[in-house]
């Protein structure tokens, strides 16, 4: 038996016979495994959503090609399911996906307004968040990391035994070194044995599994560090306790808060029921305009169709698309202002996390997730790319081709298979995508 | 007078000064303990006993001056000196939860030193611990008890050196003719002990030589006769003039 197997050995001993480390570490595995449940739910849910709208989706697309016959109608009914599936992380990190949308049902209008639709919704829900892994990791095991190691020395220290251990013990490894590793280990285990069964069930990456397990580990030994550290040559375990929570609000309430406060004030973004509002505006009053107008600013961006604006009546089909388009373009200055303030608030949050480190973990184990503004952002973009592909699929048709064959359905793009072909879509991609 | 003796000493503080927040605790301390000899640091509150103890210890670094234990320099050789010293807290709170025998084994294994329990039964034994509460949680202990299982402690440890702080304080007269006893044995036994107190009559009756501490200074020392002891109302006298309340 090596000399460290027997130090921790020891230690590991005459922990299970004290019964409050045991009681803070039944919290932890408890507090830890609900939220992992609450994680896979939550996941489930979101899954089983996706399933049933895809199946409604199927039915209702099908039904709509039955009824209809002509191509306008049927750009008009026809409805196209978008989604974001969770990942398979996404059980431990749900982060963005309780505000930013992921699923959509789009069809030939204008995209601007169908994307942000659900942005004026349901923001003061969205507030109270989920409780997920990341939540009880980084808010919530700071607390009992401080409270198992406030007390490390000044315990000893109060009850007079601190230099009689410190001369007993063959070295300060044997002593302190032990008892802090075993309370480490326990509470370490504790919290992230929930997660790994939730990771197992969830077929999470073992890659995946190891980083984030890295980062939970860095991030309570930080913690763990810290209070050993604050507590060194204390002799009352309430003051250290008492320093220890303010840094712990400090860390994790009043910086995110201030670095949100200045965020929003020194960047300023539109809101998403204002590009909705401008692109609707745009269509709306498009129906009074000349059609020229609408056709012109249409062929600048399709310079493909300019022999096929002219119209044999008041009402036809290309010119209703076509102005839908130039909604979009209307638009597209400040859904863009929107996307990059969001990605400008992004990057400051980034450096705002620097100084906090539970936003630091939440930002970086929402991105391994997938669940943070990125993906998001990301998946909108996916949105825009495939509203695309359905004008490049019905522009012929509207413009050139005349009469449709329902035959023709059957190169329809879907939303699956598009994602399937493109696996991310970047910022330039999609710019370039929302102008025309 | 203090008399310096050039022989080998066990434990030696030459001309030690210790200052604890800009306070002078220790100023200038000299004196020597020799292999086998029970020495008592005598001084009243605030005399510098416990910070002397502490600096043998390895707990304060000296300002100026130096302390050696077993020929090291304390401050270099913490782990020599740690391992060769078996050190009696004055109130020895050992872990409650745990019984008399956890404790001892616990902090045996701190000093990875294996002992089976027939051995650590000897020496409870040796401090007349009652064997009925040899495996009771000590929380229901009497800090006389404590004491002793703290000194049984420091026995099994088998160091070479004795620290003891107020080592007799809360023990009933039987348990410190006892203790007093069980030290003289030690030191027959080639233990080198050091005590300090503020016991004027425990220090006679058990030191071989007596060390008059006051303001972190020497002021006298006391040797004891051959096979006798040192006589009370000399020291007494000598605490109670020197002004060392």
């Amino acid at each position: 038996m090596s000399y460290m197997f027997k130090q921790l050995s020891r230690e590991w001993r005459f922990m299970l016979r004290q019964k409050y480390l045991l009681v803070l570490l039944g919290c932890a595995i408890l507090i830890s495994g609900f939220s992992v449940q609450s994680g896979l739910n939550e996941v489930a849910q979101q899954q089983q959503t996706i399933e049933r709208l895809k199946a409604a989706d199927v039915a209702d697309r099908t039904d709509t090609q039955n009824k209809q016959d002509e191509i306008g109608m049927l750009a008009y009914y026809t409805f196209h399911l978008t989604y974001s599936p969770p990942s398979d992380l996404a059980f431990a990190a749900l982060g963005e996906r309780d505000i930013y949308p992921w699923k959509h049902r789009i069809k030939m209008l204008a995209i601007e307004g169908q994307i942000y639709e659900s942005d004026t919704q349901n923001a003061e829900l969205t507030q109270a968040g989920k409780i997920d892994f990341l939540f009880v990791i980084s808010a919530l095991s700071p607390l009992i990391v401080i409270l198992l190691f406030h007390d490390l020395f000044a315990n000893e220290r109060s009850s007079g035994r601190h230099d009689l251990l410190v001369t007993t013990a063959k070295s300060p490894w044997a002593l302190w070194g032990a008892r802090g590793a075993i309370r480490f280990i326990s509470l370490f285990l504790c919290l992230m044995l929930p997660f790994y069964v939730g990771a197992w069930v969830s077929g999470t990456s073992l890659v995946a599994v190891g980083l984030v397990s890295l980062c939970c580990f860095m991030y309570l030994a930080f913690w763990a560090i810290l209070s050993v550290y604050w507590g060194k040559n204390a002799n009352s375990g309430p003051k250290v306790a008492s320093g220890l929570i303010g840094i712990w609000v400090l860390f994790a309430f009043i910086t995110p808060i201030l670095g949100d406060l200045a965020i929003n004030k020194f960047v300023h973004s539109p809101k998403g029921g204002d590009i909705m509002l401008t692109q609707r505006e745009a269509v709306n009053d498009a129906w009074d305009l000349p059609k020229e107008a609408t056709m012109d600013a249409f062929t600048a961006t399709y310079p493909e169709w300019k022999d096929h604006v002219a119209m044999q009546s008041m009402f036809e089909w290309k010119w209703y698309y076509a102005f839908q388009q130039v909604g979009d373009q209307i638009a597209a200055p400040i859904s863009q202002e929107y996307r990059a303030a969001s990605q400008k608030k992004y990057e400051l949050a980034g450096y705002a996390s620097l100084l906090s480190p539970p936003l630091l973990l939440q930002r970086v184990l929402t991105r391994l997730a997938e669940t943070d503004a990125v993906a998001a952002h990301k998946y909108e973009q996916q949105v825009r790319a495939f509203h695309k592909t359905l004008r490049l699929y019905y522009y012929p048709f509207l413009f050139a081709q005349g009469e449709f064959d329902k035959g023709n359905l059957a190169n329809l793009p879907s939303f699956d298979k598009f994602i399937n072909k493109q696996h991310g879509v970047s910022d330039t991609d999609s710019a370039q995508t929302t102008n025309k | 007078m203090i008399e310096i003796v050039q022989a080998t000493a066990v434990i030696e503080a030459n001309s030690l000064c210790v200052n604890i927040k800009n306070n002078s605790i220790l100023k200038s301390l000299n004196f020597r303990v020799e292999a086998g000899e029970i020495y008592a640091l005598l001084g009243g509150n605030g005399a510098g006993k416990s910070t002397t103890l502490k600096t043998l210890l390895g707990f304060n670094a000296p300002s100026s001056g130096s302390v050696k234990v077993d020929g090291k320099e304390v401050i270099n050789a913490l782990n020599h000196v740690r391992e060769k010293t078996a050190y009696l807290p004055e109130s020895a709170t050992l872990y409650t939860h745990l019984t008399a025998r956890e404790n001892v084994k616990y902090f045996l294994s701190l000093a990875d030193i294996q002992k089976s329990d027939d051995e650590i039964d000897q020496a409870f034994d040796r401090v007349a611990l009652q064997r009925n509460a040899r495996d009771r949680h000590m929380q229901t202990y009497s800090k006389g008890m404590r004491q002793k299982t703290a000194i049984a402690l420091a026995l099994l440890r088998e160091a070479p050196i004795f620290l003891l702080d107020e080592p007799t304080s809360g023990l009933d007269p039987v348990a410190i003719d006892e203790f007093n006893q069980l030290v003289r044995e030690l030191a027959s036994g080639g233990a080198t002990i050091l005590m300090v107190t503020h016991d004027v009559y425990g220090a006679c009756q058990v030191a071989d030589r007596i060390g008059l501490l006051r303001d972190g200074e020497l002021v006298g020392e006391f040797s004891a006769p051959q096979n006798g002891q040192i006589e009370t109302e000399q020291v007494h006298a000598a605490f109670a003039q020197r002004g060392a309340a």
